[in-house]
């Protein structure tokens, strides 16, 4: 009896306990700093090489789930919508050679690539989509970015309810990756207002969160402290590993 | 027999190694457990499919909790779908606050302890291995073809059908069977499935997903895995518990062992 009562408080207050320990333990500082060993592996021993998988037309989802808040409505962005984007205008900026500010046009004159890849979605779904668009490594080249840069910086129309803005951030192995695009077509169709019109990041070989919507502002920078929360992303900034190839 | 002789029988390595795992094998329940909650559904397909739907918990409704697999429905509330929320309240989510870390729902969290145990499960599990053949410490621990013929006379003395156990070393055949699988079969591919799910991953060593069965398939070959490693911790609890409890934690600890009556029998 002794053993019984044994073994069944012991896997259980093994389950339990782990769980109330681990929780306590959540709220310190100092645990998050031993924690955060693991991203730093995982950058160092996974890190970004090799291109992910192209799949057929066929195998393309036929929902995508949206996951991102909702299609910006501040005037300006809904102007631009009215306007087909005429006045849109990506600006490049930061430690470049040449500042851009690219129209549709010409980023729609500029080299086009597609790509059906897999997304995966940090909450765990995946769904498989056409991007087309311009690579973002030929925009870099186009933008000379200067020695000392470490970092490429996606300024968004996106806020969050509270009004806070979504940025994200890549650094170069990221950014010059050849499958890392900036889409203009979803499926053959202009990126739709929900999706980030008119042009939104995709990185297939990171999660979701890093392929941000409703790209207005490309900025190079030498690191990504001074940046809003400091961890480079809406995300990251809330706790999400700013690496986010696993 | 050496009944009652005290022998040296796991080295310090082995220790360490046992109960830093013990420790990040429910840390990595815990935390993938909640990561779980997140998306709490398993699709054999490399896209997220609901037309190859395995396992699915959900609340289809307030206060009610179900639990699909295979398409049978089971009525799961309090338990999971709808459960624990880990605030004191109970709220739609698969899996209770009780047992996810942290108890409330926070993916982000869940994922940085998660990644975090994931590289001491390897780590252990490396120090492990290279030390016991390193010391020849392995060769007692796996199963060989000469014990496949001992593997049912050993199940049938547990099921009290035959008095004796079949004659065997430091290990029984059913132990170096269990010990076998967990350490050349379960852990190396709940490790992989693991990878699999990482795209960064699966764009360097892409024939890993593919082995899964595509992405969401690797989720759920994670969660079986899983499941299995589960099954084994508690038949391991229970055989230490039901078989010298105190003789075997203290040699978990010190190394140092009592023989029983069947130990080493055959060496």
């Amino acid at each position: 009896m002794k053993r019984k009562l044994f073994i069944a408080s012991s896997l259980s207050a093994a389950l339990a306990g782990c769980g109330a320990i681990g929780t306590k333990l959540n709220e310190s500082d100092r645990m998050h700093a031993i924690l955060g060993a693991g991203e730093k592996l995982d950058l160092a021993l996974i890190g970004t090489h090799g291109l992910v998988r192209e799949y057929a037309a066929s195998d393309i989802s036929r929902e995508f789930p949206i996951n991102s808040f909702d299609t910006p409505t501040d005037a300006a962005y809904a102007h631009m919508i009215g306007s087909a984007f005429a006045s849109f205008r990506l600006r490049v900026s930061g430690m470049v050679d040449r500042p851009l500010a690219l129209s549709l046009a010409q980023l729609n004159a500029m080299r086009q690539t597609v790509q059906v890849t897999r997304h995966d979605c940090v909450e765990g779904w995946s769904a498989i989509a056409q991007w087309g668009g311009v690579a973002l490594r030929d925009i870099i080249a186009l933008a000379a970015p200067r020695k000392g840069a470490g970092f490429v910086v996606f300024h968004t129309f996106d806020r969050d309810a509270d009004g806070v803005p979504y940025y994200e951030s890549l650094d170069f192995s990221q950014a010059l990756h050849p499958q890392t695009l900036l889409a203009l077509r979803q499926n053959g169709a202009p990126i739709a207002p929900d999706r980030g019109a008119p042009v939104r990041l995709k990185i297939p070989t990171q999660l979701g969160y890093k392929s941000a919507k409703w790209v207005r502002h490309i900025e190079v920078v030498p690191s990504l402290s001074h940046l809003f929360g400091g961890k480079g992303g809406y995300w990251e900034d809330q706790g999400y590993q700013w690496y986010a190839g696993i | 027999m050496q009944t009652g002789k005290t022998v040296y029988r796991h080295s310090a390595v082995a220790r360490l190694t046992h109960w830093l795992f013990v420790i990040a094998f429910l840390a990595l329940v815990s935390s993938g457990l909640q990561i779980f909650n997140a998306a709490p559904y398993l699709d054999a397909s490399d896209k997220t499919d609901p037309a190859r739907r395995v396992l699915q918990i959900y609340a289809p409704a307030e206060n009610v909790g179900s639990t699909i697999v295979f398409g049978h429905a089971f009525n799961t509330t309090g338990w999971l779908g709808w459960t624990d929320d880990g605030m004191g309240g109970k709220t739609g989510r698969a899996f209770p606050g009780w047992i996810t870390i942290p108890s409330y729902q926070d993916l982000a969290d869940g994922r940085t302890w998660h990644l975090f145990f994931a590289w001491i499960m390897v780590f252990c599990g490396i120090a492990y291995l290279i030390w016991g053949f390193a010391r020849h410490d392995l060769r007692e621990l796996v199963l060989r073809p000469a014990d496949f013929r001992k593997l049912l006379p050993m199940q049938l003395y547990y099921l009290r059908l035959r008095k004796e156990p079949p004659p065997h070393g430091k290990y029984n055949p059913l132990q170096k069977l269990a010990y076998t699988l967990v350490l050349f079969v379960f852990a190396p591919l709940i490790v992989l499935s693991g990878l699999a799910l990482s795209p960064s991953f699966d764009a360097t060593f892409p024939w890993v997903t593919v082995i899964f069965g595509g992405r969401q398939f690797a989720r759920l070959w994670h969660f079986v895995l899983m499941l299995a490693l589960c099954g084994f911790f508690v038949m391991h609890v229970i055989l230490v518990a039901t078989n010298g409890l105190r003789n075997h934690i203290t040699s978990m600890i010190t190394g140092r062992y009592k023989l029983g009556a069947h130990d080493g029998v055959g060496v």
